[in-house]
């Protein structure tokens, strides 16, 4: 059945679901669910057939580029999308308990589209394509965010509405000089004809800026912070997972097929800036005395790792970084998820007054913790898996002072998770009021965080699945 | 560039301690432009385009407009995802709350006739657009615009949706544009081809489906979109 595309419907579903939640708000819930259940089929249906044919090129409309658009499914497109399905799949569960009726019926909709946005990027083969994808996944991230209300979140999310629109216009200039100078929006046929010009300079430039503004690489990161820690938790938990993990994946795309090879000085320079992410989003994170403002802070942090690989720019570099991905976005789910809880059943989230939260949340603590193990880089998680990568490729390529900063970001880490551990087992002063939390909502963010361990584990699965199309490995990736 | 984003910060500090800081602010800007000038002064010219490519399959785009061609045709993949976008936007205005109650006065004799006059020439010239749009300058989003226009004049004379079709119909009408783009594109698919892969024959009247659907769904959503808030859920039935 060659026609039946599995990455295609994982687009149209999701769509499809956003109308009918909009259409029929008072069963967003039933519909938004089935149509998670089927996205995840979907993305395990592309799966199976890229281990069994092979990276796929698909011309939507049958014109193929140059004329029309192509999508492109390889292994890095694979695993961005089976990590989106996997943390929808949990957020769809947990934001069952989480929204009352009436945000929920704005919620589902909301939802779906950012979905949506989501697998259309991870499946785009073309840059101005991309530019739409990112409008859709901008747009229904900053109204997702305003759907907690109250001045903090709307401030966050009208400074979040800026910078994406800022990120987006840097990159559409970027894209209108690529095709002024080769005439293709293609990134294979780009790709072919790319030769180093000042507008091909300049387009690097503006795309790597605006793409680096929307992933908030320190010191673009000074967004991030406030609007992560005022979304809804739910909302929280897919921004730092995947929106900003979006971005990323189109400058790494665009960096192993399009930019210059000669790009090796651009290189050490967000390396560099990553590592100062990695060591000012941890120290930052530590100082804060709001748990929610912890972890976003510890976003900056672990968004600063994916940028060591630039300058090691080998096959086990870049599968470091992607795994350091895939981990993160698990274990930053069920973090957030986990505060969510806190926060739904004390109504606050001020760590010094955690007050023995262990033993009224013992699954969401616990949670809190394995999730925590495997972003500190602790065996057997997959945190430990990424950071053997990333270190091995550092001494590999001599240059082995970027493993010092995995290392010392990694005990950066370990002490904000056990401050907040240790909260969690001590009794505060004045006693608090509190409310149940739903069972779903503790067991989703304990099945995610046992997906970031399980990543450690099974190591070997996602590893060769990454090797569909030889994205890193430069001849085969078309 | 790296720099020139640090502005955010530096207006955040107040009195003198602004100005040297608008002065890096400036010097900066001027770089950038400097740059950017010099980088659109080197591009190639003539440069290469698709140009030749949308004029050799226009034959068998259904339509022969190149414009329209390229939008709901080689392209009209990036116009559903537009769609979505169009009533995404829409989605987050009603998201953040109800539209604010305005005591519009009553129109005065002037507005009061030109709406009269206007609103049904406004929704006659759409239709001509949309119609217009296979072989010349028009289409849904030139179409939808001019709906919308009228839809504004109504409501600032007061006009509002009734009780009826605030409710689902209006909903249907704002969705009608993205949903018949996804129900085209899937059957298609269904019969066989790839996603929006329209056969030739039934491609200029697939266009015009889609375009006219669009059209309502764009109008629909601007004008509303001009009420700043979802409408009221009103009493039910």
């Amino acid at each position: 059945m060659p026609w039946l595309h599995w990455g295609v419907i994982a687009i149209v579903l999701p769509l499809a679901g956003a109308m009918s939640c909009f259409l029929w708000p008072r069963r967003a819930i039933p519909l938004g669910l089935v149509t998670a259940l089927g996205i995840v089929t979907c993305v395990a249906g592309l799966g199976w057939q890229l281990v069994e044919q092979g990276a796929q090129r698909y011309a939507v409309g049958g014109w193929g580029a140059p004329l029309g658009i192509d999508l492109y499914a390889d292994g890095l497109s694979l695993l961005m999308l089976m990590a989106t399905a996997a943390v929808g799949l949990g957020v769809s569960i947990y934001s069952i308990g989480y929204f009352n009726r009436e945000k929920a019926r704005y919620f589902w909709p909301l939802w779906m589209f950012l979905w949506a946005a989501l697998n259309a990027l991870f499946l785009s083969a073309d840059i101005f394509n991309l530019y739409v994808t990112l409008e859709l996944l901008g747009l229904a991230a900053v109204a997702l965010v305003a759907l907690a209300g109250g001045a903090e979140a709307l401030t966050g999310a009208m400074r979040y509405l800026l910078v994406s629109l800022l990120g987006s216009l840097f990159y559409l200039l970027g894209v209108a000089l690529l095709y002024h100078s080769f005439g293709s929006v293609d990134i294979a046929i780009l790709a072919a004809r790319v030769e180093s010009s000042p507008a091909v300079w300049a387009a690097v430039g503006l795309i790597s800026a605006g793409l680096l503004l929307k992933t908030a690489l320190f010191p673009l990161h000074f967004w991030l912070p406030s609007t992560h820690a005022s979304a809804p938790a739910p909302v929280s938990a897919l921004l730092s997972a995947l929106v900003v993990k979006a971005s990323f994946y189109i400058l790494l795309r665009l960096w192993l097929e399009i930019f210059p090879p000669t790009s090796a000085v651009l290189g050490q320079l967000l390396a560099l800036l990553g590592a100062t992410a990695v060591l000012w989003g941890g120290l930052q994170a530590l100082r804060q005395t709001r748990l929610k403002m912890l972890i976003a802070y510890s976003t900056v942090a672990q968004l600063g790792y994916l940028f060591l690989a630039f300058p090691l720019a080998s096959i086990t570099g870049w599968t470091g970084a992607l795994y350091m991905l895939l981990s993160h976005a698990v274990a930053k789910t069920a973090i957030f998820m986990a505060a969510g809880n806190i926060l739904y059943f004390g109504g606050h989230d001020r760590i010094a007054d955690l007050d023995r939260v262990v033993q009224r949340l013992p699954l969401t603590v616990t949670a809190f913790a394995l999730a925590g193990a495997s972003i500190m880089g602790l065996p057997p998680s997959g945190g430990f898996i990424a950071k053997w990568l990333l270190l091995e490729a550092a001494i590999r390529s001599g240059q082995w002072w970027w493993g010092g900063i995995l290392i010392l970001g990694g005990l950066l880490s370990a002490a904000w998770v056990f401050k907040v551990v240790g909260y969690a087992f001590t009794r505060s002063r004045a006693p608090h009021e509190s409310r149940a939390v739903p069972v779903g909502m503790e067991w989703s963010a304990l099945a995610m965080s046992m997906v970031a361990i399980l990543l450690g584990l099974f190591a070997s699965w996602p590893l060769a699945l990454m090797e569909i199309g030889l994205p890193f490995g430069g001849k085969g990736a078309e | 560039m790296k720099k020139k984003s640090n502005k955010p910060k530096s207006i955040t500090e107040n009195g003198e301690r602004e100005a040297p800081f608008r002065l890096l602010l400036a010097v900066l800007l001027s770089a950038l432009a400097a740059g950017l000038g010099y980088a659109v002064l080197s591009l190639p010219s003539p440069p290469p385009g698709l140009s030749s490519h949308v004029a050799a399959n226009l034959e068998t785009s259904g339509v022969s407009n190149p414009v329209t061609a390229v939008l709901l045709n080689f392209r009209g993949y990036d116009t559903l995802l537009e769609l979505g976008v169009l009533l995404l936007a829409l989605l987050g205005v009603w998201s953040l709350g109800v539209a604010p109650e305005h005591h519009e006065p009553p129109p005065g004799p002037v507005l009061d006739m030109l709406t009269r006059l206007l609103a049904p020439l406004l929704i006659l010239v759409a239709g001509y657009l949309l119609w217009v749009g296979a072989h010349a300058p028009g289409g849904a989003f030139q179409a939808g615009s001019v709906l919308a226009a009228a839809g504004v004049l109504l409501l600032l004379t007061g006009w509002r949706p009734g009780a009826g079709f605030s409710g689902l119909p209006l909903r249907i009408t704002l969705a009608a544009g993205l949903g018949v783009f996804v129900v085209v594109g899937v059957v298609l698919m269904l019969l066989g081809g790839r996603l929006l892969e329209y056969p030739p024959s039934f491609a200029g009247a697939l266009i015009l489906l889609i375009e006219a659907a669009a059209t309502l769904s764009i109008g629909t959503t601007l004008a509303a979109l001009f009420l700043g808030g979802r409408p009221e859920a009103g009493p039910r039935r």
